[in-house]
């Protein structure tokens, strides 16, 4: 211990020196950092200076759902700013949207059953599709939905199937549904959602149970059967499973229509499938935040969305399935005929939607998943 | 002088009230705040509301937790483990080094901090991705015939912890090492001492003050850093980190978020604790 | 095993170029995929070398990247002027009187260093929500504030050891005020420690991810952006503004570098 306190009477010098070299190279990046400073603020303050006419637009939406350059050209169109923040679960929205306040986001993009729990908390305003000029080209199937049955705050947007791919060069044979991803020959080389009621919700198919049970036994089991799932599981990914397809660091993968679809085209070897016990959709819509300071400029957003050319140029460079009737018909009939896309009649009534859960019961589903995840 | 003394308390005011309110509201408020809510419950839509519970620190308890906290700690240990075994090597050759390049040694640690951590972590899952560099490298050179699967496992994820929080180890290191009187490694070899003995019973007691700091500047943060896990690790090996993240998002559970997060402050604690006791500076962790 | 001096040197020199691979391969990657003439998601495949990423910095087609970018330096420079400001007044203060509550300002100044972010973060978060603040540029300075204050004083604090108070008693008898003897007596000898807390203050700030996480709200900056970019595949833009970052500090140091040398020797 003698010789500790020996080195202590060494301190002020030694840490002394290495203060200052730190300074002498900190001082360095802070002139960077002022000079890259002033790049930033020039470039702000010139995208900014259109603003201050057409006001703002705060969109709180889905990562990699609306084009970049479609918010561009309504930004052009408009002078209206949009400012864009992402999230890539339901719930993620849900948690953000509540802690902040409101009035911070104009714009949110909610799945079906999240639409049902942002009404029922008072978290939404109503919103007059009569005052939406371009309303009228959404198909009427997608319309009068139980979660919203009057279109009173909701207008949809793309619906999201969440589908199955496989790269036929990776395995044997080819998949058919869910019950594929269970299977031990896949060991490690899955990838699904980051979604625990995506996930939990095929677990429940395979099992031939409701994908959103809440019968404690039914959750058990889920839980169980789940486990026999972590081994194949390399990657969890809401986002961009695209790149993990392409890049072959993932053999199957379970996600999003459109992500599938893209590298599919990028890599011929990846087979989109539509999985044989029915595929957990997401029907998303165009919402108001409660509070919203952009009201006037939310309503131009979602109209100028809902235009047949618009909507087309979204499907182009994120194919989901689209419900702008008038848009399907500018994609054409490569759009249409192609089921993963286009869903066919049957597998349309096959689909599963996901339902608004209680406290209690979604704490059930964490813990499941918690547990899938460790 | 009664004139000077007046003017000495306002001064000592001046100086200190700033600063202490702020800390004051910015960092013991928002603590008391989540120990409140660490016994809060919950409504139907699942927004914390008062009614005194311990229900959440009996949730802490659940199994799938337990391993969850011992995995972080494995992780955050072999984290630290590894950091001193490559830093101690490299930070006693550049700070005992006779070149006159010492300083640029001591600054090229330093350099990479300008470069955003996730960005320095992004690059490493493009280096290891299946199409990415080392694969094409390697293959290129006929060394594998198919692309090698390194990321998206916890090595990885250890990999990335390393990367992000070794130069906080080789800092404290170096400043330690640097000190070091050579004329006492001399001494102990004059005095027959050999090699091995001389590090063991001179140099290494001499620098353990640099251990320690930079074990508790590496261990710690290591708990926490989400994000590391989620891009290296595939997200399928969480951290506390991870867990708690998700119980202030998704899982929208602030309670359970919050007596998971005092549970952290536990364990820092009694690290903390741990460091002043084998004589550890607390000012040495924030220079 | 034995090895000559020379070849000691050898190994010890092998081994540090292995440890600088290690540090600065992934830079070499993010560099390097700034040249990438890519233009579609995920921006992995090399296709061809191009400077066109570059000029799109400054064409105004990656505005919101610029934009997050001048938000984080805005607060970097905010919050390191705050938290200098008011770190320097309470290390002097805590070094020359004595006053009940020390101890406690002693413990919360350490909490903001030992804690994991994440903790920090979240009960700024908790703290804002709880009192109806928006989160935005306003919350993220007081954090970034709030957790570059400690750094400051323990800089402050090393140079103060030793120093002689009798020195500003003598400004005071000589009839200057308590400000002007603060800003010529005791600033000018604490300026390196002021200097060095400063400039880790606003090296802390540009690099913070996790605290910013959760006080953002919907205000952007410079890491979040990254990290939303990872998501969704990173823009060569981002590698772009990096690379020029990196060239920056580094022209700086190479500049300074003479300088430094004649101060190491000096000492």
């Amino acid at each position: 211990m003698k010789a500790y306190e020996q080195s202590g009477e060494h301190t002020p010098m030694g840490a002394y020196l290495s203060r200052r070299s730190f300074l002498r190279t900190a001082s360095l990046a802070t002139t960077g950092g002022i000079l890259g400073g002033l790049v930033g603020c020039g470039g702000s303050s010139s995208g900014g200076s259109a603003a201050s006419d057409a006001g703002e637009l705060n969109l709180f939406i889905w990562t990699e759902y609306v084009p970049e350059s479609v918010l561009q050209s309504f930004q052009d169109e408009t002078g209206i700013t949009v400012n864009v923040s992402y999230y890539s679960t339901n719930e993620d929205l849900y948690a953000k949207l509540r802690s902040e306040t409101e009035g911070t986001y104009d714009i949110v993009q909610p799945s079906d059953y999240m639409v049902a729990k942002l009404i029922a908390q008072d978290m939404l305003e109503p919103l007059d599709t009569g005052g939406l000029e371009n309303f009228s080209n959404i198909g009427s199937s997608y319309l009068g939905m139980s979660y919203d049955p009057d279109n009173a705050y909701s207008v949809p947007y793309m619906v999201a199937m969440a589908g199955l791919a496989y790269n036929s060069s990776m395995v044997d044979k080819p998949i058919e549904g869910y019950a594929d991803l269970f299977d031990p020959a896949y060991e490690n080389s899955i990838l699904v959602l980051d979604d625990a009621r995506c996930v939990i919700g095929i677990t429940n198919l395979v099992l031939g149970h409701d994908a959103s049970t809440t019968d404690p036994d039914e959750l058990a089991a889920a839980a169980d059967k789940l486990m026999t799932m972590k081994k194949n599981v390399k990657i969890f990914d809401s986002d961009n499973a695209k790149a993990s397809l392409i890049s072959g660091d993932c053999a199957i993968a379970y996600n999003w229509n459109a992500e599938l679809v893209l590298a599919s085209r990028e890599v011929p070897d990846i087979e989109y499938v539509y999985p044989s016990e029915g595929a957990i959709i997401n029907e998303d819509n165009w919402c108001i935040a409660k509070g919203a300071a952009n009201y006037d400029n939310a309503m131009k957003f979602i109209d100028y969305i809902l235009r047949p050319e618009v909507s087309a140029a979204c499907s182009e460079e994120l194919p989901y399935v689209n419900p702008n009737m008038a848009a399907l018909d500018i994609l054409g009939s490569e759009y249409t005929d192609n089921e993963a896309l286009n869903p066919t009649p049957d597998q349309m009534a096959s689909c599963v939607y996901i339902d608004n859960l209680s406290v209690d019961a979604q704490a059930s589903y964490e813990e499941i998943w918690t547990s899938f995840k460790k | 002088m009664g004139k000077r003394l007046r003017g000495e308390t306002l001064a000592a005011f001046t100086m200190v009230a700033p600063a202490a309110l702020w800390l004051f509201v910015f960092v013991a408020v928002p603590l008391i705040y989540v120990l409140g809510l660490s016994f809060c419950g919950q409504d139907e839509f699942g927004n914390a509301v008062f009614e005194f519970t311990t229900k959440n620190y009996a949730n802490l308890l659940n199994a799938d937790y337990l391993q969850i906290y011992l995995r972080s700690v494995l992780i955050a240990g072999a984290t630290t483990a590894l950091c001193v075994a490559v830093g101690y090597p490299f930070a006693y050759i550049i700070a005992r080094t006779s070149s006159r390049h010492k300083s640029v040694f001591y600054m090229l640690v330093i350099i990479p901090f300008w470069t955003n951590s996730l960005v320095r972590v992004y690059g490493w899952k493009t280096f290891f991705s299946g199409t990415g560099w080392l694969s094409s490298v390697l293959m290129g050179l006929g060394l594998i015939d198919a692309p090698i699967d390194l990321l998206y496992t916890t090595p990885m994820t250890v990999f990335g912890m390393v990367y992000c929080l070794f130069p906080y180890m080789v800092l404290p290191l170096y400043s330690a090492i640097e000190k070091l009187d050579g004329s006492l490694i001399e001494a102990s070899a004059d005095l027959g001492a050999r090699r091995s003995e001389t590090f063991l019973r001179v140099i290494l007691p001499l620098t353990s003050s640099g251990i320690f700091s930079g074990s508790i500047m590496v261990f710690i943060p290591c708990l926490g850093y989400f994000f590391v896990s989620d891009i290296l690790g595939g997200g399928n090996a969480d951290m506390i980190g991870n867990l708690i993240e998700r119980q202030f998002q998704s899982a929208n559970n602030w309670p359970l978020g919050a007596a998971l997060s005092i549970m952290l402050i536990l364990i820092t604690i009694v690290l903390v604790r741990a460091y002043q006791r084998m004589g550890g500076d607390m000012d040495a962790l924030g220079v | 095993m034995t090895l000559s001096k020379r070849g000691r040197t050898v190994r010890n020199a092998i081994y540090c170029v292995l440890v600088y691979l290690f540090l600065f391969l992934p830079i070499a990657v993010v560099v390097a995929g700034s040249f990438n003439a890519t233009e579609s998601r995920p921006y992995l495949t090399w296709k061809g070398f191009s400077l066109m990423w570059y000029q799109r910095l400054f064409d105004g087609s990656q505005a919101a990247l610029m934009e997050a970018f001048g938000h984080t330096m805005l607060i970097a420079l905010t919050s390191t002027l705050l938290s200098t400001v008011i770190g320097t007044l309470v290390a002097v203060g805590m070094y020359r009187y004595r006053f009940r509550g020390k101890a406690l300002i002693d413990a919360l100044l350490y909490v903001p260093v030992v804690i994991p972010e994440i903790v920090m973060g979240i009960s700024l978060l908790v703290l804002f929500a709880q009192a109806q603040v928006p989160r935005g540029m306003l919350t993220l300075v007081i954090a970034h504030t709030t957790f570059c204050i400690p750094f400051v004083v323990f800089n402050v604090r090393a140079r103060l050891a030793g120093y002689d108070v009798s020195v500003e008693e003598a400004s005071l008898d000589l009839g200057a005020n308590r400000v002007q003897t603060f800003w010529n007596i005791t600033v000018p000898v604490l300026a390196p420690g002021i200097g060095a807390g400063a400039l880790l203050a606003f090296t802390l700030s540009i690099d913070d991810v996790i605290i910013s996480y959760f006080v953002n709200g919907k205000t952007s900056v410079f890491p979040l952006k990254v990290m939303e970019s990872i998501k969704m595949g990173v823009p060569p833009s981002v590698n772009a503004l990096s690379a020029i970052l990196l060239l920056f500090t580094v022209i700086f140091v190479v500049l300074t570098q003479s300088d430094l040398l004649s101060r190491h020797r000096s000492e």
